[in-house]
């Protein structure tokens, strides 16, 4: 914590993040927002600004400081991979890092149920260690929270917060083998270079011990096949298949590895579920029991064809389509022209990992009139998604069958 | 979505080695995109002197209007309390009668 307040106070110092410079920007700020590009989500105070920041094309800003963007749902059209300048990018606090020498970023660790203690430089990560690839998708926890109705407080986000990516790095099995677990280990906490400006809320998660050492959670320095963008983690983050994006932390610097449950703020209270089969509640009540938030539900989405777009009549289209789950892969997508009244199966695209999207097409040839298009998946486990929206006071893990509302003429 | 004028605020400089992977990064970033709505409340002032030396106003200016009074005294006192804020207790009421009045569900109709 001192060498990170230190790093983050010579950032300050510099002018760097520009944290607590923001009476000096009102200026600039204001003629800034004038000539920026907007959008306007489907959602009542939906006006967001359109942005370039570093190593990334225009995305939708949820805020500024600390960066938070949404990826325009466009882009899941574009492949099965979201390109590094399109991914999403969530932060929790301001204090994050500008400039990070890639090879001398150390990570450390230890904790009370560690045997045995290191330092680990990324160029050692790198060398020391058998890589391996894992294609997986990252969502925000809060992805689609804008679209819960009542609505709920949190970042308003509509579907952008989630990407899939080819991701490079050491299993995180391999590094704790190196500290020698003690039988007392219970969880294992994950900590980065980012801080609170004020040094409280600093965002660390952890995981259970078995999790961590499954061999699929990993510590990741590549994306896609390039270094990580500076906002989505850079020089290592990591890598957990399946989960939420919660715990893939940025800017990996520290793991501990303890003898009891951590209980820090981003741990609880925050990133709770109601804690029942639905991890649901009626809107407007309370949750009498929550634990942490874990695997992703099963979600699809037709990318092709946005809601409200015209089509022409009597032309044969092909719908394609996006699919994931928490890692049991899918299993069948079906699809209704009809609102849901009568299905058919979509044809599903090759598997090319079982965290990763994955493709659907159906053909659909447009009588003149109004349509409403939905796809509902079902993964391994015979999961699915739910015909009415499920509700929960954070906002969490919407995986309703969407509606696509199209005309032909 | 339309893109109407493009305004890049920021840049990165990346320092590549041989192989192609950069050895170094450093990043610039753009400034705010919003400030706090004017107001007359006694509020305003304190919110642009606490709330906005840690973060961006976006944080709330896109809440739903739906969100009552509770939601955002709950937000202030995290600040304090959990992210180390250094506010008085004084100053609490004041801010949040301009956040429920501003962007909550008080804003005038």
């Amino acid at each position: 914590m001192t060498d990170k307040a230190n790093q983050l106070r010579r950032r300050l110092l510099a002018g760097g993040a520009g944290a607590l410079a923001t009476g000096s920007l009102g200026t600039l700020g204001r003629s800034a927002f004038a000539q920026t590009a907007t959008t306007d989500l489907p959602i009542v105070n939906g006006r967001r600004n359109l942005v370039a920041f570093p190593e990334k094309r225009p995305l939708i800003v949820l805020t500024s400081r600390p960066p938070q963007l949404e990826t325009p749902f466009e882009v899941f059209n574009d492949g099965l991979f979201t390109p590094n300048d399109a991914f999403f990018v969530r932060y929790h606090n301001a204090g994050i890092p500008t400039s990070i020498d890639g090879d001398k970023h150390v990570i450390k660790i230890g904790g009370n149920a560690a045997g045995k203690p290191f330092e680990l430089t990324m160029a050692q990560l790198k060398t020391q260690f058998k890589p391996v690839e894992v294609i997986a998708v990252n969502q925000c926890s809060g992805n689609s929270r804008g679209l819960f109705n009542p609505r709920v407080t949190g970042g308003q986000l509509t579907n952008g917060a989630m990407g899939n990516a080819r991701w490079v790095g050491v299993p995180l099995k391999d590094v704790l083998a190196r500290a020698e677990l003690k039988n007392s280990a219970r969880q294992v906490t994950f900590d980065g270079l980012d801080v609170g400006v004020f040094g409280g809320g600093d965002f660390v998660k952890s995981l259970d011990v078995n999790h961590a050492m499954d061999g699929e959670v990993m510590l990741a320095y590549q994306m896609n096949g390039a270094d990580i963008p500076m906002l989505n983690g850079y020089p290592v983050k990591l890598v957990v298949p399946g989960y939420y994006g919660t715990y893939w932390v940025k800017h990996l610097s520290d793991i501990q590895v303890i003898d009891q449950v951590y209980e820090g703020f981003w741990m609880k209270p925050a990133y709770r579920i109601p804690d029942n089969d639905c991890a649901c509640i009626e809107p407007g009540t309370a949750p009498a029991a929550t634990r942490p938030i874990g695997r992703f539900t099963v979600r699809s989405f037709i990318t092709s064809v946005l809601d409200g777009a015209r089509l022409q009549a009597g032309r044969p289209t092909v719908v394609r389509g996006i699919a994931f789950d928490g890692g049991q892969g899918i299993r069948e997508v079906a699809y209704s022209t009809d609102g849901g009244q009568t299905w058919r199966d979509a044809t599903l695209g090759q598997e090319i990992g079982r965290y990763s999207f994955r493709e659907f097409t159906f053909g659909f040839t447009p009588d003149r009139g109004n349509h409403d298009l939905r796809v509902r998946a079902w993964n391994r486990s015979g999961q699915s998604q739910p015909m009415q929206a499920l509700w929960q006071p954070a906002g969490y893990m919407r995986n309703v069958v969407e509606s696509v509302k199209v005309v032909a003429a | 979505m339309k893109i109407k004028i493009l305004l890049t605020a920021a840049s990165a400089a990346v320092a590549l080695g041989v192989a192609g992977q950069a050895l170094s990064k450093s990043i610039q970033l753009p400034p705010d995109g919003m400030q706090l709505k004017a107001s007359s409340l006694p509020g305003y002032a304190k919110a642009q002197a606490h709330c906005v030396a840690c973060h961006s106003a976006e944080y709330m200016a896109y809440q739903p209007p739906t969100a009552p009074r509770p939601y955002w005294e709950a937000m202030v006192k995290r600040m304090k309390m959990v992210f180390k804020a250094p506010l008085d207790d004084a100053d609490i009421p004041v801010i949040v009668d301009y956040l429920a009045k501003t962007y909550g569900n008080e804003q005038p109709k």
